[in-house]
């Protein structure tokens, strides 16, 4: 069990001495249960910090942010930013350094071991709780406590968990400056890629009309690629933010420039964002599955990412986010890389 | 003329210029007989080739997207094709995963000398592009709906 | 007209609405959404994800067509929308005062063909909330009510095992005389359970904003607050609070090219999102808004402020959505509250 305590002291530590510039933590949110990102850079603010069960955001965006924030302002970073990761978080935050987005020094990875359990998926949980909304949630060992108007109500965390924590196995942040709970590193909570094999039992047929119905449905506000720190490109190939045009650009320059996908939120346009979404992440996604929670509509969007993850997994030998020191999936190769399928 | 005969698939070939690409002229300086359908679009490695690419030339309408470039150990930036192998079975992976028929999707590997494979790799290509029909899946619609 | 209408009776009721295609929220992927019915309509949803704004303002609207062949003149043909008459059922009260404020911009202000002829054929069928369907709901902040009529052509007051029905404009009255039959008159008993149901339902607690009258002034006022920067800090720039929100009306027009020679294509009006970067992205490569605490407040002062002063009204209806579905918590309650707390 972490005691939320230690969290808050060592960050208000760090703080206290200078020892890092800001705290990327989790504060309790405005509306109701779930937990809220929180910056923090006052030692007296640290005592905000909060570890529960609805702390499922992925920090390691504001990293990004913060990067993209400094770039702007043509500075470098004079001290550290902690962060609180849980393992996936920590996975992202390599990845990351892989692809050197920032040193390894500009980031002090506070890690926090998910243990036995995981974060509560808000889905899940509303058909357990009588109509009712939890304003708060704990942990207790293998069990979830929700506080609702009715009162307390305890349920084996296995129950209302992320499918994603259920089929982790590395809920344990390997990279980290310091760590808070046990190693469980290897845990079997739920069989890794269950979903994915029951759907690719499907005929194409079928895994056509279910991909058709959901890509039919996207309506594009961007939000998997807004929560998702490995979408930091500057320009993203929906929009056409950066297209440089100088005072020569002429009218039909501007006109003809590429548009790989239109704005209408039609399949075929969804399609290519969300595949050529898929693509950019393989090798990359640690699945923390911030996009499948942020869809308002309920995408599937985790399914490609694990079909990604799996095909890097079991033809190239691939883990996304390993180690710092290890290559990135589309920029190495191996002699054994299959190559049956070319004529 | 039947509705199956009028069908002609419309295929975007992304050729190296370094091996495909001259093996296509080869190919044609050879007068070997292969089916037109196949727009060549020429890349400067199959390395460079982004799933992009690939996702687009569906986007816009085509029925079938070719890949070729040097036999592995042959590129001329030393591991480009080993890149591309990588990328494009991710990249032939996801189409499947969603249901895109696995023949709309071909790669291949066709030296400078290879003009009689070169047309053997679109020959067959296109035959098995036929019976699938056009591809409508991924392809962008204006119209109202 | 007030009637009484059994439970029972109301797939006969939409039944009989054959001039319409009827549609109510309907429970799919695990996301309530409006959807085409027959029938079974049960109306037992809190709210849907999405607003009915689309039913008027769809996310995808064709302009025109437009086709060029060389040495000819460029020929260009309206497309104007074909939509159906539909009855939208279920709509909250939140969503039905969502109605005027998208007429607001798209009638009054300016007449817009392609919204008003969509919206013409719209009728939309509330229904009360007895409790607040969502814990976020603060429509009673912004001048709403749990059992408004605003916007809506009938509204329902469920009543246990009956609804309580009224209509509201003469489009409403159409509709209950297409099964005039069904309906009953609504005994002095009845009329007093409703006027329970209505004073229970305005009672119950919801989220407050605590100086709704005085946020105009107290927002223009705040312009420059560096709380705007400590708000928008967690955003992250996405378009949920934009896209569900039934009175958000921003667009792109773009032009959608199908063939390039011969030129073929159509143009077409999209939703476009504030809280997008380029959404102020001028083509020089200067943005005007370039970060997310002046795009954060964009969002709140056009809701607060500048459509108050353009409209007397606030355009924010209470419904909640962009707080409950916020991935990362921003709250638009707490951030007027917090901004204008601190102007004097």
């Amino acid at each position: 069990m972490i005691n939320i305590q230690d969290i808050r002291d060592t960050a208000k530590d760090m703080l206290a001495k200078g020892e890092v510039r800001a705290v990327i933590g989790y504060r309790r949110g405005s509306r109701g249960m779930p937990a809220e990102p929180a910056f923090i850079t006052n030692p007296e603010q640290a005592e905000e910090l909060v570890w529960d069960p609805t702390c499922f955001h992925n920090l390691s965006l504001y990293l990004v942010e913060d990067r993209k924030f400094l770039a702007h302002l043509n500075k470098t970073s004079d001290a550290p930013i902690a962060i609180i990761a849980k393992g996936c978080d920590a996975r992202s935050i390599v990845v990351l350094l892989q692809e050197h987005y920032f040193k390894r020094e500009d980031v002090y990875i506070i890690g926090v071991s998910c243990e036995g359990t995981g974060v509560v998926d808000e889905r899940k949980l509303a058909p357990h709780l009588n109509g009712f909304q939890a304003t708060k949630a704990v942990f207790d060992g293998d069990d979830f406590v929700f506080t609702t108007a009715e009162g307390e109500k305890r349920l084996p965390a296995r129950e209302v968990m992320a499918d994603r924590c259920l089929e982790c196995r590395n809920p344990f942040p390997k990279e980290n400056n310091v760590v808070f709970g046990e190693d469980r590193t290897g845990r079997e909570l739920a069989e890794p890629f269950a979903a994915l094999a029951r759907f690719e039992a499907q005929g194409t047929g079928e895994r056509w009309d279910f991909w058709s119905h959901h890509f039919d449905r996207c309506i594009r506000c961007f939000a998997c690629r807004s929560v998702c720190p490995m979408c930091y490109c500057d320009e993203c190939v929906v929009d056409s933010i950066t297209f440089p045009v100088t005072p020569a650009t002429t009218a039909e320059e501007k006109a003809n420039r590429i548009r790989w996908i239109e704005r209408s939120a039609t399949r075929s346009e969804n399609i290519t964002y969300l595949m050529t979404r898929a693509m950019h992440l393989a090798g990359r996604c640690t699945d923390c599955g911030e996009c499948e929670r942020a869809c308002p509509v309920n995408v599937p969007i985790r399914l490609l990412n694990n079909k990604m993850e799996r095909e890097a997994r079991e033809k190239f030998g691939f883990e996304p986010g390993a180690s710092v020191g290890g290559p990135s999936l589309v920029a190495s190769f191996l002699d054994s890389d299959p190559g049956d399928f070319i004529r | 003329m039947s509705e199956q005969q009028a069908y002609e698939p419309k295929v975007v070939a992304f050729l190296c210029k370094w091996c495909s690409s001259a093996g296509s002229d080869l190919a044609g300086v050879s007068r070997i007989q292969y089916p037109p359908n196949a727009t060549p679009i020429t890349i400067p490695c199959t390395g460079a080739m982004s799933p992009m690419y690939i996702l687009s030339a569906f986007n816009k309408g085509a029925d079938g997207v070719l890949v070729s470039g040097c036999h592995i150990g042959d590129c001329h930036y030393i591991e480009g094709n080993y890149l591309a192998r990588r990328k494009m079975h991710l990249t032939m992976e996801l189409l499947k995963f969603i249901g895109v028929e696995p023949d709309r999707f071909r790669m291949s590997w066709v030296s400078a000398a290879e003009g009689a494979k070169f047309a053997r790799v679109v020959t067959d290509f296109i035959n098995d592009l036929e019976p699938l029909g056009p591809q409508d899946k991924l392809k962008k619609v204006v119209a109202n709906d | 007209m007030e009637k009484i209408l059994d439970k029972k009776q109301v797939d006969a009721w939409v039944a009989a609405l054959t001039d319409w295609e009827v549609h109510a929220p309907v429970l799919e992927d695990g996301i309530w959404a409006y959807q085409p019915v027959s029938g079974a309509v049960r109306l037992n949803h809190p709210n849907t994800k999405q607003s009915p704004k689309g039913f008027a303002f769809p996310q995808r609207e064709i302009f025109f067509s437009f086709e060029q062949i060389k040495g000819e003149p460029p020929k260009l043909t309206q497309i104007m929308p074909q939509a159906a008459r539909h009855a939208v059922f279920g709509v909250r009260p939140c969503d039905g005062r969502g109605v005027p404020r998208m007429d607001k911009v798209f009638t009054d202000h300016v007449d817009d063909p392609y919204y008003n002829a969509r919206r013409k054929n719209v009728a939309y069928v509330g229904l009360a909330c007895n409790k607040p369907p969502s814990p976020n709901c603060f429509c009673l902040s912004v001048g709403g009510s749990p059992v408004s009529t605003d916007g809506l052509d009938v509204q329902l007051t469920d009543m246990g095992d009956r609804y309580f029905v009224k209509a509201v404009t003469e489009t409403g009255k159409t509709m209950m005389a297409a099964a005039s039959s069904l309906f009953a008159e609504p005994s002095a008993a009845d009329k007093k359970q409703l006027k329970q149901i209505h004073a229970d339902a305005v009672a119950h607690p919801q989220r407050k904003i605590n100086d709704p009258d005085g946020a105009p002034a107290k927002l223009e006022a705040s312009f420059d607050s560096p709380l705007w920067e400590e708000m928008a800090r967690a955003c992250i720039g996405c378009g949920i609070c934009t896209f569900l929100c039934p009175t958000c009306h921003c667009f792109d027009i773009n032009d959608e090219v199908q063939n390039k020679a011969p030129l073929k294509g159509q143009r077409v009006r999209t939703w476009d999102n504030c809280q997008f970067p380029d959404f102020t992205m001028h083509s020089s490569g200067h943005n005007p808004r370039e970060n997310t605490a002046a795009r954060l407040r964009q969002r709140v002062n056009h809701k607060f402020q500048y459509f108050h002063k353009n409209f007397g009204m606030h355009q924010c209806t209470g419904c909640g959505r962009c707080v409950s579905e916020c991935p990362v918590g921003i709250d638009i309650v707490t951030v007027v509250n917090k901004v204008t707390e601190n102007v004097g």
